[in-house]
């Protein structure tokens, strides 16, 4: 190819068809792997919920499917009208925790207003005990 | 309901955080009037001897477990009201820069059914408090807010004294009313719901110095910003009918 007539496009599709090395596939395995297993193992110790699994073990498929079958990430890569592949991945990569730190900040923001509720039952009911002599001031404040 | 706290038909509640130094003094300050209402304090999660200062100085104490923010501790005010049957409510601070002597001009327009809310204004009047020239700029921008908004004329919408009819409150305890500064935004959602708000005239004493307020540092960014976004909210609600 003669490098004087290259135009974009086919720098482009250079760069969409460059390969990838065995050993990021290896590594980027490996991570995927483990991290499934610290999913998992964050479940088993109960300090994670099962309702809260399903999105990471679809991250982690998800990205080993991309490992095994590249060719998936260069056609996004083709569709988003991106150069490559990684910058794709990284694309994808961070809207994904956009959303995800959204998700959260919403699901905070209910679970913040139920521990406002929780307190303000909390602290009338102990002042509803306290004026009929069931909690000493002594508990009150030990608890 | 317990009878030997419950003695009147209103109830003056103040929000307190950390205030040992000054609680024991408004509480006097209000029993000197000689007014007849029940007090009652809502120890936000105070570290200090604020509840024990509190209880010794007659008044009921609800103690938040925690610290849940001004407008939540205003809100559990609300919610006891509520429970024990008040019939209209008096909110003021725990710092001593509200005067109680100015419950019943407070109360009376209440007591009438002219108005639903009624603040304690420092500018509804000539009254000679001089307030940081920051604090008058933001004075005027949540005017401008309120006006842009359709919601009236307040001449001091960030005042903490306020008195509310039993429906007023009664409404403030649902999950709209903020945890941590309500002013414009809740007057706009009273005033677009038919509630009837009212100014009077009072004089207060300047904050005491080295008072933490949300004037302060990153949160005189922070307030404007959320109370634009809590204004534009309450703008959006839908009337309720029934609300009044």
């Amino acid at each position: 190819m003669d490098p004087a007539k290259l135009d974009l496009d086919t720098l482009r599709q250079l760069a969409i068809l460059q390969p990838e090395s065995a050993s990021t596939r290896i590594l980027a395995l490996l991570l995927c792997g483990a991290f499934l297993i610290a999913v998992l193992m964050l479940v088993y110790r109960g300090k994670l919920r099962e309702e809260y699994t399903p999105i990471w073990t679809m991250v982690a498929a998800g990205m080993m499917v991309a490992i095994v079958w590249f060719d998936s990430v260069r056609l996004l890569t083709r569709l988003v009208g991106a150069w490559t592949p990684s910058s794709t991945l990284f694309f994808f990569g961070l809207v994904f925790l956009l959303i995800v730190s959204l998700n959260y900040a919403v699901r905070l923001s209910g679970l913040s207003l139920q521990l406002k509720l929780l307190a303000q039952e909390v602290a009338l009911l102990r002042q509803q005990l306290a004026a009929h002599g069931e909690v000493s001031k002594t508990d009150d404040t030990q608890s | 309901m317990h009878p030997h706290f419950k003695e009147s038909r209103s109830l003056l509640i103040i929000p307190a955080l950390n205030e040992e130094a000054s609680i024991g003094r408004v509480i006097d300050g209000v029993r000197a009037t000689g007014i007849d209402i029940d007090v009652l304090v809502i120890d936000d999660g105070s570290r200090d001897q604020t509840a024990e200062l509190a209880t010794k100085h007659g008044a009921l104490v609800v103690s938040h477990p925690f610290n849940l923010g001004y407008g939540a501790a205003i809100q559990t005010g609300y919610k006891f009201a509520v429970r024990h049957g008040y019939a209209e409510l008096v909110q003021m601070d725990a710092d001593g820069q509200h005067d109680p002597a100015y419950v019943p001009d407070l109360l009376e327009p209440i007591r009438a059914d002219e108005f639903d809310i009624v603040i304690g204004s420092r500018f509804v009047r000539e009254s000679g408090y001089e307030m940081g020239s920051a604090r008058s700029a933001g004075r005027v921008f949540f005017q401008r807010v309120l006006a842009f908004f359709g919601g009236p004329h307040i001449a001091d919408p960030t005042s903490g004294l306020q008195a509310l009819s039993r429906k007023a409150f009664e409404f403030c305890c649902s999950d709209f009313y903020p945890s941590d500064f309500p002013d414009i935004d809740v007057l706009l959602l009273l005033d677009r719901q038919g509630f009837r708000i009212h100014e009077v005239p009072v004089e207060m004493a300047p904050s005491p110095p080295g008072r933490k307020t949300m004037h302060a540092g990153l949160k005189t960014i922070y307030y404007p910003y959320k109370m634009l976004l809590s204004t534009f909210r309450s703008w959006r609600t839908p009337v309720s009918p029934g609300a009044r």
